[in-house]
């Protein structure tokens, strides 16, 4: 068994709209998988499928090798997810958190656990006596998230966990995340558009876009409409009056990605195949399987992710706020649909 | 207006000296009462919790229904009741008729609607979150239903209250089906009516003020449960 969680040949639908389509995901024991895309991709949903809160339209989601479906019990008490926005009981944060201890029955030593899960976001025991609607938005989110950890679950599903929460909140988060994995070897599958905070915590990034699973690399999205340049090309402006070129689609209103590692950074002569644009660097990021970085650039109203070797960077003497020119080939964008 | 004053004395007289009739009246009302609300709550409230958390073919017409049952008038729903359980009516056997277990079925099904209206209610505004956190945290679908009903405990309190305050003003019902009869099955608002027919007024209005204190009791437990909870 290479695998806690598996999907197998997952569909799902909202009225008729096919909103996921995955023919396979695995989620490694013990692992920290993140799930990065747009709004509307099919994170989320994604999320409550693995968590088996959702039944798929088709297909199967199999939980150490055997299939599971909602509120199947085992899975019920092995596997738990923390929604974007969490819903806190209307009762003392001590009642929230030890909660999922109750629904299963477990009621000796429930005062120490709450306060260990307390500690492990940050929040002092005396913090158990407090009613709901005494919490910061940061505080609900960190005592949903206690709620969750006490458990000690096999799995945990994060839904955009740092969404709306401070940079203290975030860091907290994280904290509670690794000491999870560390302590109980919990698995953990995360959602986030903090590109860096998931670049920092994962041991892998999967990409989402429109329901489907897209490779590991990072993935740029471009949304049209796009105007026709020639009968090859087309175009599509960006804010600052620049124009990101690609071969003609399949229609004016498709969309399309580039992968970060389809941007280069150079000064050598220019192809004249490839396009360029000028950009600001935002930001720079480690990449924790590789020695490479990831550098987050600023077009017009574009943002872009590109990879880089570290040999490159340094060459390129790259920094946060520098004007740069990076290059691609119109021949890497890929429609997508 | 003299008699007024009048009929506040009296009442203070009537529960001060233990009358009996009065005591029977007041028995009488509350038994039936308890009756009445026990079971519209017990039926009342998983249906207006299934009404009110799942979205099914044909809510919209179900929930209008219910709603127009809300302005079911007492003697309409005696005259009903009085139907089904006389000799003549298919359930006439059971004996029924000019009894408080009679009473307390037309009762029944006066406050039926106002539980299920209000608990529907008070279940749709509980945030769509709720159901998802209570499932990832491992409950069960039951546990899941208590905790919903625990959740909206303040709606389905104001629900009761809503529904204690039109079973014990009714008097439709109670005339119509238990017949006022003394001793019996005369509860205080049908004893206000007959007293009333006499121009026995203060006496009347000496039993509407313990039915007023009575609802004020009723209440008054209700909000302070209300505070605790």
């Amino acid at each position: 068994m290479d695998s806690i969680l598996r999907l197998q040949n997952v569909r799902h639908q909202y009225k008729g709209r096919t909103v996921l389509d995955i023919p396979e995901f695995k989620v490694p024991h013990g692992s920290i998988i993140g799930l990065a895309g747009p709004n509307g991709s099919g994170k989320s949903t994604m999320l409550r499928i693995l968590s088996c809160l959702e039944a798929c339209s088709s297909g199967a989601v199999f939980f150490e090798d055997k299939a599971i479906l909602p509120f199947d019990e085992r899975a019920r008490h092995l596997l738990t997810y923390l929604p974007q926005e969490p819903y806190l009981l209307k009762r003392s944060v001590f009642e929230n958190i030890s909660f999922g201890l109750k629904m299963r029955g477990q009621k000796k030593s429930t005062r120490s656990f709450v306060s260990k899960a307390l500690e492990l976001v940050g929040l002092p025991p005396q913090f158990a006596d407090r009613q709901w609607y005494e919490l910061s938005g940061g505080e609900s989110q960190r005592v949903a998230l206690a709620s969750r950890l006490v458990l000690k679950p096999s799995c945990l599903m994060l839904d955009e966990p740092t969404a709306s929460v401070d940079m203290e909140s975030a860091q907290m988060i994280r904290r509670a995340i690794l000491l999870a994995r560390e302590e109980w070897g919990t698995t953990l599958v995360i959602t986030s558009h903090h590109q860096s905070w998931l670049n920092d915590i994962c041991d892998q990034i999967v990409y989402l876009y429109n329901g489907r699973l897209l490779d590991h690399s990072y993935k740029n999205v471009l949304l049209g409409p796009w105007d026709e340049v020639s009968r090859d090309l087309v175009s599509m402006p960006i804010a600052d009056g620049q124009l990101i070129v690609a071969s003609t689609p399949p229609t004016n209103e498709t969309n399309a990605i580039i992968p970060a590692n389809a941007i280069r950074m150079t000064s050598a002569e220019l192809d004249t195949s490839q396009q360029k644009l000028s950009c600001l660097v935002t930001g720079i990021y480690a990449n924790k399987k590789s020695s490479d970085l990831q550098i987050s650039l600023t077009c017009g109203d574009q943002q872009l992710m590109m990879e880089m070797g570290e040999s490159d960077f340094l060459k390129e003497d790259i920094r946060p706020n520098k004007q740069v020119t990076v290059f691609y080939q119109p021949t890497d964008i890929i429609w997508i649909n | 207006m003299e008699f007024i004053l009048d009929g506040l004395v009296k009442a203070l007289q009537l529960l001060y000296h233990g009358d009996p009739e009065t005591y029977s009246a007041i028995w009488a009302t509350v038994r039936v009462s308890s009756l009445s609300l026990t079971f519209s709550l017990l039926v009342g409230v998983p249906i207006g919790y299934c009404l009110g958390y799942f979205d099914f073919p044909g809510k919209i017409g179900i929930r209008t229904i219910v709603d127009t049952l809300l302005a079911l008038p007492t003697v309409f729903i005696g005259l009903l009741v009085y139907a089904f359980i006389s000799n003549k009516g298919p359930l006439g056997e059971l004996g029924l008729l000019f009894t408080l277990e009679g009473i307390a079925i037309g009762q029944t099904i006066l406050a039926l609607p106002i539980v299920i209206a209000l608990t529907a209610t008070s279940v749709e505004s509980l945030e769509r979150g709720l159901q998802l956190t209570l499932a990832s945290l491992g409950a069960s679908p039951l546990q899941i239903f208590l905790t919903s009903i625990w959740e909206a405990r303040l709606g389905l309190l104001v629900a009761a209250i809503t529904a204690t305050g039109r079973v014990l003003t009714e008097v439709g019902i109670s005339m119509v089906v238990g017949g006022n009869i003394k001793w019996h099955t005369r509860t205080i608002t049908t004893a206000i009516a007959l007293e009333t027919n006499k121009g026995q007024f203060a006496t009347g209005i000496a039993l509407g003020l313990v039915l007023l204190f009575m609802a004020f009791v009723v209440n008054l437990s209700l909000s302070t449960m209300r505070r605790r909870l």
